[in-house]
């Protein structure tokens, strides 16, 4: 019998390497004659440029060019749009303003680039960035979405006349007539703030181009590699086979690496290929923050309508999306929030309505949840007051609402990012809900321990929050496996890695089929030159719809070593087994061949090939979903507030959850931890601030806070539940935002059990503990 | 940022006024400025050294004077660009007569900055500038001062008077960054823990210090 890998808590492969410093990071490659660059960002929010005075930068010793807008001639192009909004939405407004390379007459945010200096060193580029002179005409700066959209505001597109970006309008059912027999109508005002992705490695692009081979190569820390080959063969004029991309290891993605050609991208390589030199540039922490892209920051009107007994008759939610200067990134954000709007609960009519709007702050793009923790947190809040207001217990009344576990597939008939309806593919909720509760403590909690606790004089509460998460979206991803004649396997994806374990989960998939040990599959993630076609690692997809496409490709793989194996043993197919990188008879033990020598059994040197055969023991397979796979899950806590400080103490964080088949348990648990860290730091300590000029008051990691080991919980308790999903041949379901989906919505509804003030509602995110000290006194002078 | 506040000036108004429109004078009272000038009759530029917290580099800018009514009042608008980012405001300034020779300010302004100054610099920037202003007046009143007292030399010891005026010499750049970490320090924990006092006052003004050496060695 071949070896059971998946499901198994494998160690990691990568692990060795990363821990003793032997993987290879953007910022490990140094090449001969390598330059240097900076950015020279913009300081104002909104400015007409009138002149750029470059002549102190370029006598500086060391610089070796200076490069602005006018500099670039016909190469200055507006980036693509990397998404479009879905063909099948409707009477919609869309206003494109994808990225430029470099700011021509205008900038738009600050941290819009307007130079770029090229130079034998970092120091002297960036002491030369700062010599460039450019005279700014300030412009009055639009920050506040709904100031945006009145009719004196000022404009961020002059041309536009309008700081509207989109407007979309869907419906479920209908929800004028279901409020119409409601017994119960909530309206509230939601708000969620801006927070950084704040992945432990920043951006960072070496390029090098080769006159004498005409040939590209670029590290480059994105989690989009094929694409971005294929973007730049197109804007420099090159065929695609003379770019090759390599995302080697990357120290965090959460997003905003998946933005493809900005504007480092595109001028570097065309930079070095004026240059013929190797060009190298670390985004550093205070650029990271001025020059990648963010998220969050939306405005609710929300509004739900419920039956006396509880069940939710209807939702109504109309927002204001903060897409900042430009929006090359569509309408993936806000499509996300609506599709996730209606939570785990049979919603059976919702109207949503979205305005997108341009303000003078940087750009929003997807960051982990990208979307979705914002309609979790609508819903979920909704329940709260409804459960307070009718006088029903807060885990009764979602389970009252909860999506029955033989409705699935559900259709939402509300399209969401992938172009299509939003569909529950699968689901069980109600178990979910239970383990939750129980690993919780609920019951006792509520009933034993709070009562005393307060009696004590301590805040204690506790809430519980149900989440959905689509994931493992399409279009498609591929993989290769080779057997190789040392017997080891060697599997390469299109997908770039940043530290999601692929190394491991996906060899784990193929080990199982090919009888292997899992440390002898070589995994190769994210080198174009290796695999070319895919898209890249977003929307929790790597181990659905790569791992279906490994998954089918060790299956094929499988089916050649048979065949081949049965020619060359001499015994049928059904009599082999793949065991210890072996086939073998399985009655007859002693009959075998390695894998490696039936690897070069089936690629031979001299003889004749069957017609029709293929030469070794590899093949390519491909998977593509029809649209993406709904995980879910279920997040609690106990959580402690000193009154005074407004400090909070998570004191237990349990988490049930169901991503279907799950690869490696212990991968899967430490995508949670990970994404329920980052849940807590955008809900209680990051974020982006603003001000009315558009200058980010807390640009660096010494105003802006995020969460330290201490801030989090003593453990994170995980229960696994296994959901097939019916969209993929393994079943499998994506982890990757889970964590920080659910914790807005769990830590609001446990803070204000844990106070217990009247009135005091929290209906905005990120708190802090100055804001929440604001809004308890607020709730305190109202009585 | 709003910045207003009051001071009294041991002189009288005109002496004050001059005071105020005398570029050198100026130049002294505001260590990191390298220079001064009076471009026109109301408008000055000059390059000052600035330094907040993490943040430091040369500004270059441009002080612009209207509604000038001697020696009543008159306001001021700054615009100041240079590498660690920009600074706009403007300020109006009153001054009184006051009984004994004296003369009130009052001072009241709207400053705005931006770059790496609004982002780095931010939480500091309030009490570094209340500072500046704090500081810098005090050196202007003590040149003031220095110029009511009689030479040295003319003075019979018997005849001094009981509180000399210090003897006035315009602060040196390191002098004026402890007085602005002095001035932190007081603001935060003026009524705390004296050891924690201490302590943050230390390890404030070595901070102080460290940016004070840091930046000539860089220079050199």
């Amino acid at each position: 019998m071949t070896a059971k890998y998946v499901g198994q808590p494998v160690k990691r492969n990568e692990d060795p390497r990363l821990l003793t410093g032997q993987a290879l990071f953007v910022d490990d490659v140094h090449l001969p004659d390598m330059l240097h660059a900076a950015f020279l960002r913009s300081d104002y929010a909104h400015a007409r440029i009138l002149s750029i005075d470059t002549t102190a930068a370029k006598e500086m010793p060391g610089v070796v060019a200076v490069y602005t807008a006018e500099d670039l001639g016909d190469f200055w192009q507006p980036s693509p749009m990397i998404v479009q909004p879905p063909p099948t939405l409707e009477d919609i407004v869309f206003n494109p303003r994808p990225q430029i390379p470099l700011a021509k007459d205008m900038v738009r945010h600050i941290g819009d680039p307007v130079a770029v200096v090229i130079a034998e060193s970092r120091y002297i580029a960036e002491d030369a960035a700062e010599q460039i002179w450019v005279d700014y005409e300030p412009l009055e700066v639009v920050t506040d979405i709904e100031k945006a959209l009145e009719p004196d505001s000022p404009l961020v597109y002059e041309d536009l006349g309008t700081n509207l970006a989109s407007h979309v309008r869907q419906e479920k059912g209908n929800y004028a007539a279901a409020a119409k027999k409601a017994d119960l109508i909530i309206k509230r005002r939601m708000v969620i703030d801006r927070g950084a992705a704040a992945a432990m490695e920043n951006r960072g692009i070496v390029v090098d181009w080769d006159a004498k081979t005409q040939h590209m190569t670029m590290w480059n820390t994105t989690q989009a590699p094929i694409p971005i080959r294929n973007g730049l063969a197109a804007t420099l004029g090159l065929s695609e086979h003379q770019v090759r991309v390599i995302a080697p290891f990357v120290g965090g993605g959460f997003g905003p690496k998946i933005m493809l050609l900005q504007p480092e991208e595109v001028l570097l390589p065309w930079a070095a290929m004026r240059l013929c030199r190797p060009i190298k540039w670390i985004e550093d922490r205070r650029e990271n923050f001025l020059g990648t892209t963010q998220e969050r920051g939306q405005i609710h009107a929300v509004e739900a309508a419920f039956s006396k007994d509880g069940k939710i008759l209807g939702l109504k939610d109309i927002f204001l999306h903060d897409t900042g200067a430009y929006n090359p990134y569509g309408l993936t954000i806000p499509l996300n929030t609506q599709t996730h709007s209606m939570g785990v609960y049979d919603v059976p009519n919702f109207y949503t309505e979205f305005k997108v709007v341009f303000t003078n702050k940087m750009i929003v793009t997807p960051v982990r949840g990208a979307g979705r923790p914002q309609g979790i947190f609508l819903v979920e809040r909704m329940m709260d007051l409804a459960a307070k207001e009718l006088g029903i217990d807060p885990v009764e009344i979602r389970r009252r609402n909860l999506i029955p576990a033989d409705a699935f597939p559900v259709h939402h008939s509300i399209i969401g990012q992938d172009f299509i309806e939003a569909i529950y593919d699968s689901g069980n909720f109600q178990p979910l809900v239970e383990k939750a509760r129980l690993l919780i403590g609920y019951d006792k909690f509520v009933t034993e321990e709070q009562p005393k606790l307060r009696a004590a004089g301590k805040h204690i509460g506790i809430g519980l929050a149900p989440f959905v998460e689509s994931t493992g979206v399409g279009p498609y991803e591929g993989a290769r496996i080779t057997v190789e004649s040392s017997g080891k396997v060697n599997l390469v994806t299109g997908v770039g890695t940043q530290g999601q374990s692929h190394f491991t989960s996906f060899a784990q998939i193929a080990a199982e089929q090919l009888g292997v040990a899992v440390q002898d599959v070589e995994v190769t993630t994210g080198d174009t030159d290796q695999f070319h076609w895919g898209t890249g690692t977003f929307a929790s997809r790597g181990a659905v719809v790569a791992g279906n496409a490994i998954f089918a490709a060790a299956k094929r793989v499988r089916a050649k070593i048979l065949a081949k194996a049965s020619e060359v043993l001499d015994a049928p197919e059904e009599e082999l087994e793949l065991k210890d990188g072996a086939i073998r008879i399985a009655d007859i033990p002693e009959k075998s061949i390695s894998l490696g020598e039936l690897a070069m059994l089936a690629n031979p040197l001299r003889g004749a090939v069957e017609p029709g055969t293929e030469p070794g023991l590899e093949a390519t397979e491909y998977f593509g979903p029809k649209y993406g796979t709904t995980a879910s899950g279920v997040a609690a806590m106990i959580v402690e507030v000193d009154p005074d400080t407004m400090l909070i103490d998570i004191k237990k964080f349990v988490i049930a959850h169901d991503c279907g088949t799950v690869i490696n348990p212990m991968v899967v648990d430490g995508q949670i931890h990970g994404g329920v860290s980052m849940g807590i730091g955008h809900s209680f300590y990051e974020q982006l601030i603003y001000d009315e000029n558009g200058q980010l008051l807390n640009a660096s990691f010494m105003d802006y806070l995020v969460p330290r080991s201490t801030d989090m919980p003593p453990s994170i308790e995980i229960a696994h539940q296994e959901t097939k999903s019916p969209l993929n041949p393994m079943g499998s379901k994506g982890v990757g935002e889970a964590g920080a989906i659910p914790i807005p919505a769990v830590l609001a509804q446990a803070l204000e059990n844990a106070l217990n003030i009247d009135g005091l509602e929290l209906l905005e995110m990120p708190l802090s503990p100055g804001r929440l000290f604001e809004l308890a006194q607020a709730a305190k002078n109202r009585d | 940022m709003k910045l207003s506040g009051e001071f009294i000036f041991d002189g009288n108004r005109d002496e004050v006024w001059e005071l105020l429109r005398d570029p050198d004078e100026l130049a002294k009272a505001l260590p990191g400025t390298q220079s001064l000038s009076k471009v026109s009759d109301n408008q000055y530029t000059g390059k000052m050294n600035v330094r907040l917290g993490p943040v430091s580099g040369m500004f270059s800018g441009k002080i612009t004077i209207s509604d000038e009514v001697p020696p009543e009042s008159y306001t001021m608008q700054v615009d100041g660009r240079g590498a660690p980012g920009f600074v706009k405001g403007t300020g109006a300034i009153q001054l009184m007569e006051q009984p004994d020779n004296k003369t009130l300010m009052k001072y009241s302004g709207d400053v705005q900055i931006g770059g790496r100054l609004a982002g780095v610099g931010q939480r500091l920037v309030e009490s570094v500038s209340k500072s500046m202003v704090k500081q810098g007046l005090e050196t202007l009143n003590m040149a003031l001062q220095a110029k009511h007292a009689p030479p040295p030399s003319a003075t019979a010891p018997e005849a001094r008077s009981p509180e000399p005026p210090p003897a006035y010499t315009p602060p040196s750049e390191m002098k004026f960054a402890m007085g602005v970490a002095k001035d932190l320090t007081t603001e935060f924990f003026s009524s705390t823990d004296r050891n924690v006092w201490l302590t943050v006052g230390v390890v404030l003004v070595s901070f102080a210090l460290g940016y004070c050496f840091g930046q000539k060695r860089r220079g050199g």
